[in-house]
């Protein structure tokens, strides 16, 4: 090796968090399935209908379960019985209530402390500060509402400014002005290189504010990465696209010649064309259009949301 | 009241065939009895899975044992000959009059297992609303709860005290004199059972309601039954007579100890009550100030409790 | 070790609920009254038999049997634990701070009250001072034993309370006390025993020897806490999605 390989150069880089052939059974109920993944910096968003095994994954990932099978890495050490780990990882769990005798600003004083912060005084009025809860950090958080206790969980959870943050259901209870805060504090976190999961089943929020997405089904992985990309790789399932030209009975004509299109419609005015081979498709459109002399106005995929994604995954 | 069939320009209702009920509706008695008798199952844990049945079924062979072991030594005297049969039926421990100082551990167990379940899950999981929304008033709620579980007590005090009667009158030469001959412990143990049964149960309500944690309230009702006994035999030894004979009153398990004695015109298990020396209705008044007193309490609880 | 205040802090604040506490101090007044009241009687009886039957036996083993079950099994229960858990702190501290709060709570109420009855029944004679000391003493010891039991029984055992009671009431009230050879399997006795061994007994009683007194105690104490500390290490949260 020379000195400019990149070998040389940058060194092997250990995933923040890794999940290797994972099962977590009770009895005869496998509540998690042989899942692997590895995620690294950004937000990934956990999608999957309930009681699909998120919370049982998101304890898995932080130590709070023993894996059945498999192993939770976490910066390459093991999750389970290790809590040196934790001086890294937030975790704001979903069910799990605060003490309600502790006010918000003691909650997250406490964790500040426990997590041995420099100055737990001065992080914790940072946290609350963060998640926006100054005006009640002083009652109980037994009488908070229940997206004050959300928040005040994710104080305490960023109390220590971790580098890897799991939020289970973490927009639970909140309106719609706290939600879009959340987001952008989110977002920021992982624009700074934090590793943020967070779980949920509303399809909206993940869309909203995921990189990229794990979809679980059933206890098993379905699909992992960007939700675009996932969507090209389902080939067996064909795109659609709706497509308004000077003349769609003459481009439909033109288009159903070629092998990769196998069915073109004209409904309601508009052509809607579908194909197995999506990049194939956008090389053929434009060639056949030019070639009849057709000019496109309008070429949109109809069939590409999360939602449609989502809907097919966990309905195989 | 429903939209059915409307259709517009814009968009359809369609008429799903929804219909509010029209008939006629069973009142509150109706309601009332309906909770009593849930109560009543679920003390015993019908209706229920097979964890819940353990305690009521072990606590009920148990309370059995006494009576199916005195039919059997009966059973045995009667056959023997001459005067064996009369001694063996003499030396026997399980008669009415004993019968309940054997197995009010028992039926005081039962009540501290079940009672709880009874009145703390409601309070638990917060579905008060879903009851006191109803015809159901508070009142009636607390009473038919209550109810349920003076009733499964009572069965569990009676139904062995039953068999023995029935054991006994079988194992008699013939079954008319054997009748004659116990027909006047009928009373005896009715009346027992029931006070039993009413003190137990309603001191059981009173701190189940308050104490929806389980453990706790478990706790607090063995403590009051074994605790109050200790102190009345610390006081009557090293104190002297006349406070204990006040204390003792506060003792529910001396005071049904009073009653059965009284009952029965026997001598008190516990001998710190036999040197007491209380004339039997006072015990009797003492037990009837305690279930109305107690069931008072419990009724204002559900009253005031926030739901 | 600066995470140990706030856990005992955090621990201390939730052992202390109202109620809680309120049932606490009326049976640890329980002994006093009546020690007062004999006074007022004019009794004189010895105190052994007092802190022996009422301390001893009935209030000590209540009350470590609440605050240990409460100290780290409420948390459990309602998962508050969790926010202890996620934190890099070795688990045998979070028992340390856990059964530190338990067992300084049960001294706390039980010892006084020990010394009060010990002093309003038998009076302030040497022999009677001894007494109650040696009670006191014993209480502190098997305060700690006590606790420490019971909050190892709370990390194994969602019914820790329960379990704990039939322990008390059945194992050690009546099977330890009737047979000879199990004695050395009760805190109480071992509790007695110590008492003894400073110098206060129940008239008429046969505790057990000092040396293995005090040994049980300590066996258990430090068995309990290995035992937490072990179960708290592999904690798994409840339940599933």
């Amino acid at each position: 090796m020379t000195i400019d390989d990149p070998r040389m150069t940058t060194p092997p880089v250990v995933p923040a968090l890794q999940l290797d052939h994972v099962s977590r059974w009770y009895g005869n109920v496998v509540a998690v399935n042989d899942v692997s993944f590895a995620l690294g910096p950004g937000v990934t968003g956990l999608l999957g209908p309930n009681g699909a095994g998120k919370s049982t994954l998101l304890h898995l990932m932080a130590g709070l379960l023993r894996p059945s099978a498999g192993q939770v890495l976490v910066r390459g050490r093991s999750a389970w019985r290790d809590p040196a780990i934790y001086a890294d990882i937030g975790l704001v769990p979903e069910k799990e209530a605060v003490h309600p005798y502790l006010s918000g600003y003691e909650f997250a004083l406490l964790n500040a402390q426990l997590h041995g912060v420099a100055e737990p005084a001065a992080a914790a009025v940072r946290a609350i500060e963060t998640v926006d809860l100054a005006d009640a950090a002083h009652r109980p958080t037994g009488t908070y509402s229940k997206g004050m206790r959300q928040r005040a969980k994710i104080a305490g959870a960023l109390v220590h400014d971790p580098t890897v943050l799991l939020l289970d259901e973490p927009f639970n209870g909140m309106d719609p002005r706290q939600r879009l805060h959340m987001m952008d504090l989110l977002r920021s976190m992982a624009a700074a290189g934090r590793t943020i999961l967070f779980s949920s089943h509303i399809l909206e929020e993940v869309e909203r504010l995921a990189d990229s997405i794990l979809v679980v089904h059933a206890g098993r992985l379905a699909a992992a990465g960007d939700y675009r990309s996932i969507r090209r790789l389902m080939t067996d399932r064909p795109h659609t696209f709706t497509v308004r030209s000077s003349d769609d009975r003459r481009l439909a004509t033109a288009l159903i010649a070629d092998p990769a299109v196998f069915g073109a419609e004209l409904a309601d005015g508009r052509l809607s064309v579908s194909t197995s081979d999506y990049a194939a498709f956008t090389h053929i459109l434009p060639r056949v259009a030019a070639a009849s002399g057709i000019s496109l106005h309008e070429v949109a995929p109809t069939n590409d949301s999360l939602e449609s994604v989502f809907s097919y995954l966990v309905s195989r | 009241m429903n939209q059915a069939g409307v259709s517009g320009p814009g968009g359809n209702i369609y008429d799903l065939g929804y219909q509010s009920y029209g008939g006629p509706r069973l009142g509150r008695r109706a309601a009332s009895g309906a909770l009593f008798r849930t109560a009543l199952r679920a003390c015993y844990g019908i209706g229920r899975g097979g964890r819940a049945k353990i305690v009521p079924i072990a606590l009920g062979v148990l309370v059995l044992l006494p009576a199916i072991v005195a039919i059997g030594i009966s059973a045995l005297a009667a056959q023997a000959p001459g005067g064996g049969g009369a001694f063996l039926e003499e030396a026997s421990p399980v008669r009415f009059s004993t019968y309940q100082g054997l197995i009010l551990i028992l039926v005081m167990l039962f009540a501290a297992a079940q009672g709880p379940e009874l009145f703390g899950r409601d309070q638990r999981y917060g579905v008060l609303p879903l009851y006191f929304s109803r015809v159901l008033t508070r009142t009636d709620y607390a009473l038919a709860k209550t109810g349920g579980l003076w009733v499964a007590l009572l069965l569990l005090m009676l139904v062995p005290q039953l068999l023995l009667l029935i054991g006994r009158i079988f194992v008699a030469p013939d079954p008319l004199t054997g009748f004659q001959r116990e027909i006047g412990t009928v009373p005896q143990f009715l009346a027992q059972s029931v006070l039993a049964a009413g003190l137990l149960g309603s001191l059981t309500a009173l701190v189940a309601s308050n104490t929806p944690r389980r453990a706790y309230a478990t706790a607090i009702i063995i403590a009051l039954f074994i605790i109050p006994p200790m102190v009345v035999g610390l006081i009557g030894n090293l104190v002297g007579q006349d406070p204990a004979r006040l204390l003792v009153l506060f003792s529910p398990g001396d005071i049904l100890d009073g009653t059965n004695a009284w009952i029965y015109g026997s001598i008190p298990d516990s001998p710190i009550v036999a040197s007491l020396d209380l004339p039997g209705p006072v015990y009797l008044a003492a037990a009837v100030v305690g279930i109305t007193g107690a069931t008072v309490l419990t009724v204002r609880r559900y009253l005031t409790i926030r739901v | 070790m600066n995470v140990f205040g706030p856990l005992v802090s955090v621990t201390l604040r939730g052992v202390l609920g109202r109620r809680r506490l309120l049932l606490m101090l009326l049976l640890v007044a329980l002994p006093v009254a009546i020690g007062l009241l004999v006074r007022l009687a004019g009794g004189r009886p010895d105190a052994g038999v007092i802190l022996d039957n009422l301390v001893v036996r009935m209030v000590l083993p209540l009350v470590a049997l609440v605050l240990g079950t409460a100290a780290l099994g409420s948390e459990i229960d309602d998962g508050t634990v969790v926010y202890l858990l996620v934190k890099p702190i070795a688990r045998r501290w979070i028992i340390l701070a856990t059964a530190l709060v338990a067992s300084g709570v049960t001294a706390v109420l039980v010892v006084p009250s020990a010394v009060l009855t010990g002093l309003l029944t038998a009076g302030i004679g040497s022999a009677s001072l001894t007494t109650t000391f040696a009670f006191a003493v014993a209480c502190l010891l098997g305060g700690i034993a006590y606790s420490s039991a019971f909050l190892a029984l709370s990390t194994v055992t969602s019914r820790a309370l329960v379990i704990g009671l039939v322990y008390t009431l059945i194992w050690e009230g009546i099977v330890a006390g009737l047979l000879e050879g199990t004695r050395f399997l009760s805190i109480r006795q071992a509790t007695l025993g110590v008492a003894a061994a400073l110098g206060g007994k129940r008239p008429g009683s046969e505790p057990l020897e000092p040396a293995i007194s005090f040994v049980i105690l300590a066996v258990v104490t430090v068995g309990a806490l290995v035992i937490a500390t072990r179960q708290l290490a592999r904690f798994e949260v409840r339940g599933g999605d």
